[in-house]
C-alpha cells in the first residue's frame, strides 16, 4: 500500500469514526400505573429489617425509581438508632449479586437442570408426602435464625410431614456464654449489657464491635461510656491471645496465653474476696467461689497465664477502683479450651464486684439464643448420615462451609437416599451437594417480622419488587405442607394474623402504622433468675483446661467484613481491606514477628499449616496484634464455590479445626494445637491498601493523654513547623498574608466542614462502605488493589505506634476539601475546581486524566479510574442515579455527598431559608455507629462543626503544609495504662 | 516570449473535461437533494417516530392540555416524569376509544408493558438537571423545550453547557459547577 493510500483510508476510517460515534437513541420507558408514593426522581424509604446477622438492626431502604440504591439504619429502631455497619450495607449486593440463582435447579445425573417454581413445589410436595409416610421424624429442617412467625409456620409444616421442629443452626451460638449463665443465673439465655453505664469495662475475648451479639449496638454503647465527654472517660481493657478490631479500641490489649483467661478471672475474684468485695453475695456461695479461686494465686497467675505482673496489677487496680464495672466474656467461639469456665468465672466476678448486676439486663434478650448447640447441630448430621431422614432443608445456611470437615454434613448431604433441599439465592458449598436448589425472596423482598432484641418486633416489608420469581419461604411451606385447611392464603395473610393474635397490631391502620415506624414495641421478656446453683459453680472449676503452651497455635478469628463467611460473596465487603490488617481480597495469616524471625519467615512467605483434621496454605501477615506462638486468620472467605467474588478467593480457617464439640458446653472450638507450620517457598504479594504501618513521626493521627485533654491543653500555634504551625481555618480568618501565595477566598453563608473525633473512631469502616454504595465506587479486584488502584473515597488508616506497636489509632481520611488545595493548582485544565461553598468540585468532564493532582495530593485520596469499572447485571440497579458513573481516563474523590448538599439546599429553597444545621447528612457521617463524624457549615457560629472546632483536641492533618483543610480532626484521648 | 497557450475551442473544452464536469453535476445535484431531504422534505423537522404517534400540537397546542397534567412531577423532582400508560387512557376510554393506536395503547396497560418512548431531550449524563428549581423560578417549560404546543413529534435537543451557562449568567443564577449542575 502507498503511503498516500494509507493516509486517505486513515482519514476516511477515523471520519466515519467519528460520526458513529454520537450517541444511540434511548428509549425511556413510562410506567403502566404510576404507585401512589412514587414520584419519579424523589426516594420513597421503606422500613425494614436488617438479616445480615442475628441482631436484627432496623434499616431504612432507599427507593428510587422502583430499585433499592442504599441502605440507612432506622432512627427510631432501638437496637441500631439510625446506624448500620459494613454488612448491613452490603445487604444490597446479596440482592442485585449477579450469581443468585433465578429458578429452582434439580440435580439430575450430575447436572443442574432449571424447573419451574411451580414443578419444585409439587417434587417437594410429593418428597415430602412418601417421607412423611415412612414415619416420624423422616423430613428435617435446618435455619439461620428465624423471626417467630415464619419459625412458628416451619415447624407446624414439619408437623405436617409427621416430624419435629427446625434445627436453628448459627455458626456463632455463644454457647459457652449460655451455659455459664444457665450455670450462674440458671437462665440459658443470651441476655443483654447496659454497656453504656459502666465506668470500667473489661472484655475477655467478645468482639462486640465486629459480631458478639449485637456489634452495632455495642458499638454505640461502647462509645457512650468510652467516648471523652465532660472531661472524662471510661476504662476499657482486653485480654486475649489476639487483638481483635474489639482489643483495637481498648485503652491496653493485656495479651494472654490461649486459654488463660479463666486464671486471669478467678485471680482476680480471690483478691476481690480478700479485699472485702462480694459481700452482698450469700455466705455459702462466697465459700464456694472463694474455694475455686483459692488455687490461683497472683503467681500461679502469671505463670498460667502467661501475663505480666504490671499489666495484672494494671487490670485489678482499674477494675477494683471502678464505681459501676462490667466484665464480659469470651467471643463466640473456645479460642483456648476454656471458654465455659472463663464465661462462668466472668458472671462470678460480676457479682462479686457488683452483687446487684446494675450492668446486667436480664430481659433484653438476643433472639440468636434460640440456636441449637453445636453438638445437637453434629448429632443432627450424624443421624442423617445413618438414614435418619429422607428429606432435609436447609434455609439460609452453608454447613457444608461453616463446619469443619469431618464434622458430617457432607457425609449427610451426599448420601443419595437423603433428598436434600436447600432454599437458598447461591451455589454455596453446601446448595452444590443438594438435590434441588429452590431459591426464595431475599429479606429485602419479603414480608416478615424479626425480633432480634426482646422488647422490640421489628418488620420486615418489601423493599422493591421482585428481581426473580421466587417466592417466599413462608409461602413455599404453604403451598407444599399444607392441603384443605392452609391457615392462611398466603403468608403475608398469615402473618398479620399472627401479629393481631399476639395484640401486637390491632387492624389495617396498626399494621400500617408498625410498617412505617419499622415495628412495635412488645412485652419483655421473663428475667426470672434464680441466683447461683452453688454446685455446678464448684463443678465447673475442677476442669480448667491447663492454657495453651505448645509453640504454635491457630486460632480462627470472626470477622466484622464477612460475620461467619456469608458476607463473602458482597464485593463491597471483600474490597473494603481488614481493619487490622489493611489486606483486601485474601486471607491473611497473622503471626508474631518473634515466630517470624524464629522461623525464618518474611512477610508475604506462603507457609502451610498442617493439623490433624487437614491442612492450609496462606501468606504470613507480621502483625503484633498476635501473641508469639498464636497463629490467628480471620473466618469468612474460602469459599469452594459462592459466586465469582467468594470462589478460590482467600482461605477459610474452619477446615483445619476439630470437628466435633466442646463437651461440656456443646459449643465448636476455633482453634486447634498442635500444628505444624512449614514454609513452602512460595511467596505472596498482599494486597494491603495501607502505604506505611507508622506515621514517620509526621502530624497524621494523633492522640493526647486524659490529662492533657482535661487541662484544655492546645498545641502550640505561632510557628511554621510541623508542630507549631497554627490550626488554620478553611475561612477568610485562616488568610495570612506572610504565608499565603494565592489570595483570600470569601464565602458567602456556607463553608462545609467536616469535624471527624478520633476519640470515637473505632476503625469498623462503615462509613467507607455507605460511602461505596452511595456514590457509584468501582469495585477493582485483587489484582487492581495490588497495584494500588482501588477506589475508596473514604478509607479508614490504622496507624500503630512504633514504640508500642501494638497501640493502634484508627483515622479517617478522604477529601479534605482544602482551602487551598495543592490539587486545584496544578491542573492544567482547572477540573478541580474551587466552588463558591468551599467544596473542591472535580469537573469530570473537564478532567483529561494527566494525574497531576493526584500526585501532588499529601492526603493521597484522589481516585484515578484506571478502568471503566463494571458493574455485572442486575449490580447496576444499585447505582445512585444522583452521581455520575465515572468512567476510564478521570480522576475522582470524596465529593461531602454533592448530591445530599444539593438535595438539602433544595429543600431550603422550596421553603426560602437558609440551610439548617445537621440538615445535610453525608453517607459516612449518617451510618458512623459511634457518631465520630460530623458535618456542617463553618461560617455558622452556632453550627455542632464550628463549636467543635473549638475543641482544645482540634488539629488538621499535616496542617504545616497550609493546605487549610476543611477536614478537622479530633486528636484521641489515651489513658496511660 | 510569446503567449505559448494554444488556443481552444469550447467545444473542445467540454469534450476534454467531460469526467471533472460531470462529477461536478452530480455532486451539485446530490447536495441539493441532500439538503431538500434534510430540511425542506415534509416531517424533516419532526423528530424521531414514537411507538404510539402521540401529538404535542394537538394535545399541549389544541386542546390546551396544561404540560403539568401528563408531566406532574415537575414541580417536586428533578425529573418531570412522563404518563404511564393508565393517565392517557383517562380520557381516551372516552374519545377515540376504539382508534388503533388507542387500542395499542390498551394493549400495552393489559400486558402491563411500558410504553419505550424514544428520548429526544439530552443531558450529558454527569448533569443534574433539577426541573423543580426552574419551575420554581418560573421558567416557562418553552425557554428551554422550545415552542413543544407547535410541535407534533418533538425534536427534541442535545443540550450544551453553553445553553445554561447563557441564561444563568443572564439571571444571574448559580454558576458553581457541583452546586449548580455537575455532580
Amino acid at each position: 500500500m502507498k503511503r498516500r493510500t494509507f493516509l486517505k483510508l486513515a482519514g476516511m476510517g477515523s471520519l466515519s469514526f467519528a460520526a458513529g460515534c454520537s450517541d444511540p437513541q434511548k428509549s425511556i420507558y413510562s410506567l403502566v400505573e404510576a404507585p401512589d408514593d412514587m414520584v419519579v426522581g424523589n426516594a420513597t424509604w421503606y422500613a425494614s429489617t436488617c438479616r445480615e446477622c442475628p441482631a436484627g438492626c432496623g434499616i431504612l431502604a432507599k427507593n428510587r425509581e422502583g430499585r433499592v440504591i442504599k441502605l440507612e439504619g432506622n432512627p427510631l429502631h432501638p437496637i441500631n438508632i439510625g446506624t448500620i455497619c459494613m454488612r448491613g450495607q452490603a445487604a444490597l449486593q446479596a440482592l442485585y449479586n449477579p450469581d443468585r440463582i433465578r429458578t429452582p435447579l434439580l440435580k439430575q445425573g450430575g447436572a443442574w437442570r432449571p424447573i419451574s417454581f411451580k414443578a419444585a413445589q409439587r417434587l417437594i410436595m410429593s418428597k415430602t408426602g412418601e417421607a412423611a409416610q415412612k414415619g416420624r421424624n423422616r423430613v428435617r429442617m435446618v435455619t439461620d435464625t428465624p423471626g417467630d412467625s415464619i419459625y412458628q409456620l416451619m415447624n407446624g409444616a414439619l408437623g405436617r410431614w409427621n416430624s419435629g421442629r427446625a434445627v436453628v443452626f448459627e455458626p456463632f451460638a455463644y454457647e459457652s456464654l449460655r451455659k455459664a449463665n444457665e450455670d450462674v443465673f440458671s437462665v440459658d439465655r443470651l441476655i443483654s449489657y447496659r454497656m453504656e453505664d459502666a465506668d470500667v469495662l473489661v472484655a475477655f475475648g467478645a468482639d462486640f464491635l465486629e459480631t458478639w451479639l449485637s456489634p452495632v449496638e455495642y458499638a454505640r454503647k461502647f462509645k457512650e461510656m468510652h467516648a471523652f465527654r465532660n472531661g472524662d472517660k471510661g476504662v476499657f481493657m482486653a485480654v486475649g491471645p489476639y487483638m481483635s478490631l474489639t482489643g483495637a479500641n481498648a485503652d491496653a490489649w493485656l495479651p494472654c496465653r490461649p486459654g488463660g483467661e479463666t486464671a486471669i478471672v478467678l485471680g482476680l475474684i480471690g483478691e476481690a474476696l480478700q479485699n472485702g468485695r462480694g459481700t452482698g453475695v450469700r455466705d455459702f456461695v462466697r465459700d464456694i467461689i472463694q474455694r475455686a479461686a483459692e488455687p490461683y494465686s497472683r503467681a500461679r497467675v502469671m505463670e498460667v497465664s502467661g501475663l505480666s505482673p504490671s499489666q495484672y496489677d494494671s487490670l485489678k487496680e482499674r477494675l477494683f477502683s471502678a464505681r459501676r464495672p462490667l466484665v464480659l466474656g469470651t467471643g463466640t467461639g473456645d479460642t483456648g479450651g476454656n471458654s465455659f469456665q472463663t464465661n462462668m468465672a466472668v458472671n462470678l466476678l460480676n457479682a462479686v464486684l457488683d452483687p446487684k448486676l446494675a450492668q446486667f439486663d436480664f430481659e433484653s434478650r438476643q433472639r440468636v439464643e434460640m440456636a441449637s448447640r453445636r453438638s445437637e447441630i453434629l448429632a443432627l448430621f450424624a443421624e442423617l448420615t445413618e438414614g435418619a431422614a429422607d428429606v432435609l432443608m436447609i434455609h439460609n445456611v452453608d454447613p457444608v462451609f461453616q463446619l469443619p470437615p469431618g464434622s458430617g454434613a457432607r457425609a449427610a448431604m451426599e448420601r443419595d437416599a437423603l433428598f436434600v433441599v436447600s432454599f437458598s439465592n447461591f451455589m454455596d458449598d453446601t446448595s452444590r451437594l443438594a438435590d434441588l436448589i429452590f431459591p426464595t425472596r431475599m429479606p429485602l423482598e419479603s414480608w416478615d417480622e424479626y425480633e432480634g432484641k426482646k422488647g422490640f418486633v421489628s418488620m420486615l416489608q418489601p423493599a422493591i419488587g421482585q428481581l426473580t420469581d421466587a417466592p417466599q419461604i413462608g409461602d413455599v411451606l404453604l403451598n407444599t405442607a399444607f392441603t384443605e385447611d392452609k391457615p392462611a392464603g398466603s403468608y403475608k395473610s398469615y402473618l398479620m394474623a399472627r401479629l393481631i393474635q399476639a395484640g401486637l397490631i390491632q387492624d389495617e391502620r396498626t399494621w400500617l402504622e408498625a410498617l412505617r415506624t419499622g415495628g412495635v414495641t412488645s412485652g419483655s421478656g421473663d428475667s426470672a433468675t434464680k441466683w447461683f446453683i452453688p454446685y455446678t459453680v464448684s463443678d465447673a472449676f475442677h476442669s480448667v483446661a491447663d492454657p495453651v503452651t505448645q509453640e504454635l497455635v491457630f486460632i480462627g478469628m470472626p470477622s466484622i467484613r464477612f460475620f461467619d463467611g456469608r458476607g463473602a460473596n458482597r464485593p463491597w465487603l471483600v474490597e473494603i481491606p481488614d481493619p487490622i490488617t489493611k489486606v483486601a481480597w485474601q486471607t491473611p495469616l497473622l503471626v508474631h514477628p518473634e515466630t517470624v524471625s524464629a522461623k525464618g519467615l518474611e512477610q508475604g512467605d506462603v507457609v502451610k499449616i498442617q493439623s490433624k483434621q487437614g491442612s492450609i496454605e496462606a501468606p504470613v501477615y507480621e502483625s503484633e496484634t498476635v501473641t508469639p506462638g498464636v497463629l490467628a486468620m480471620s473466618i469468612g472467605q474460602g469459599h469452594g464455590t459462592y459466586g465469582r467474588y467468594a470462589e478460590n478467593q482467600g482461605i477459610n480457617p474452619v477446615s483445619l479445626f476439630p470437628p466435633d464439640a466442646e463437651p461440656r458446653f456443646g459449643g465448636p472450638r476455633f482453634f486447634i494445637h498442635p500444628v505444624s507450620m512449614h514454609r513452602t517457598g512460595h511467596r505472596t504479594d498482599l494486597a494491603h491498601t495501607d502505604g506505611s504501618r507508622i506515621q514517620h513521626g509526621r502530624k497524621i493521627a494523633l492522640s493526647t493523654s486524659l490529662e492533657n485533654a482535661q487541662s484544655g491543653q492546645r498545641d502550640p500555634g505561632g510557628g511554621l513547623t510541623m508542630w507549631d504551625f497554627p490550626i488554620t481555618l478553611p475561612l477568610p480568618e485562616g488568610y495570612d498574608r506572610k504565608r499565603d501565595f494565592y489570595p483570600v477566598i470569601e464565602y458567602e453563608n456556607y463553608r462545609w466542614s467536616m469535624v471527624v473525633d478520633l476519640d470515637r473512631c473505632i476503625g469498623c469502616g462503615a462509613c467507607s462502605a455507605g460511602c461505596y454504595a452511595e456514590n457509584n465506587l468501582g469495585v477493582v479486584g485483587e489484582k487492581q488493589v495490588l497495584n494500588g488502584r482501588e477506589m475508596s473515597w473514604l478509607r479508614v488508616e490504622r496507624y500503630h505506634d512504633p514504640e508500642q506497636m501494638e497501640k493502634i489509632t484508627f483515622l479517617p481520611m478522604m477529601c479534605q476539601h482544602c482551602d487551598n488545595a495543592p490539587c486545584e493548582a496544578v491542573c492544567p485544565v482547572y477540573a478541580p475546581h474551587h466552588s463558591a461553598e468551599g467544596l473542591n468540585n472535580q469537573i469530570y468532564n473537564r478532567c483529561i486524566g494527566t494525574r497531576f493532582c493526584g500526585q501532588n495530593c499529601p492526603y493521597k485520596v484522589r481516585r484515578f479510574n484506571w478502568f471503566t469499572w463494571q458493574w455485572p447485571k442486575p449490580m447496576h440497579l444499585q447505582l445512585n442515579p444522583d452521581v455520575t458513573v465515572r468512567s476510564k481516563g478521570v480522576m475522582e474523590k470524596c465529593s461531602f455527598c454533592i448530591q445530599r448538599i444539593k438535595a438539602a439546599r433544595n429543600a431550603a429553597k422550596n421553603e426560602n431559608r437558609q440551610i439548617r444545621d445537621g440538615e445535610i447528612v453525608p453517607a459516612c457521617v449518617q451510618t458512623c455507629p459511634t457518631t465520630a463524624l460530623v458535618f456542617g457549615n463553618l461560617m455558622d457560629p452556632n453550627s455542632r462543626v464550628r463549636r467543635l472546632v473549638e475543641d482544645a483536641r482540634a488539629y488538621q492533618v499535616m496542617g504545616y503544609l497550609n493546605t487549610k483543610p476543611a477536614v478537622i480532626y479530633l486528636k484521641k484521648v489515651v489513658h496511660e495504662i | 516570449m510569446e503567449n505559448m497557450t494554444p488556443q481552444t475551442s469550447p467545444e473542445s473544452w467540454v469534450a476534454q473535461n467531460r469526467g471533472p464536469i460531470l462529477l461536478t453535476l452530480l455532486t451539485v445535484v446530490l447536495t441539493v437533494l441532500f439538503l431538500y431531504t434534510f430540511y425542506v422534505y415534509p416531517g424533516s423537522s419532526m423528530g424521531p417516530e414514537q411507538p404510539i404517534p402521540f401529538s404535542h400540537r394537538l394535545h399541549a397546542g389544541h386542546k390546551a392540555v396544561q404540560c403539568l397534567f401528563c408531566h406532574p412531577y415537575v414541580g417536586e423532582s428533578n425529573n418531570p416524569g412522563i404518563p404511564p400508560v393508565e393517565k392517557c387512557l383517562y380520557c381516551h376510554n372516552h374519545i377515540i376509544a376504539k382508534h388503533p393506536w388507542i387500542l395499542k395503547e390498551h394493549e400495552y396497560f393489559n400486558t402491563e408493558t411500558p410504553t419505550p418512548w424514544k428520548k429526544v431531550w439530552y443531558l450529558p449524563e454527569h448533569v443534574l438537571f433539577n426541573h423543580q428549581r426552574h419551575i420554581r423560578k418560573e421558567i416557562a417549560c418553552q425557554e428551554c423545550h422550545g415552542k413543544v404546543e407547535a410541535q407534533d413529534r418533538l425534536k427534541g435537543e442535545r443540550f450544551k453547557m453553553g445553553f445554561c451557562i447563557e441564561c444563568h449568567r443572564k439571571k444571574n443564577a448559580n454558576l458553581d459547577c457541583w452546586l449548580a449542575c455537575h455532580s
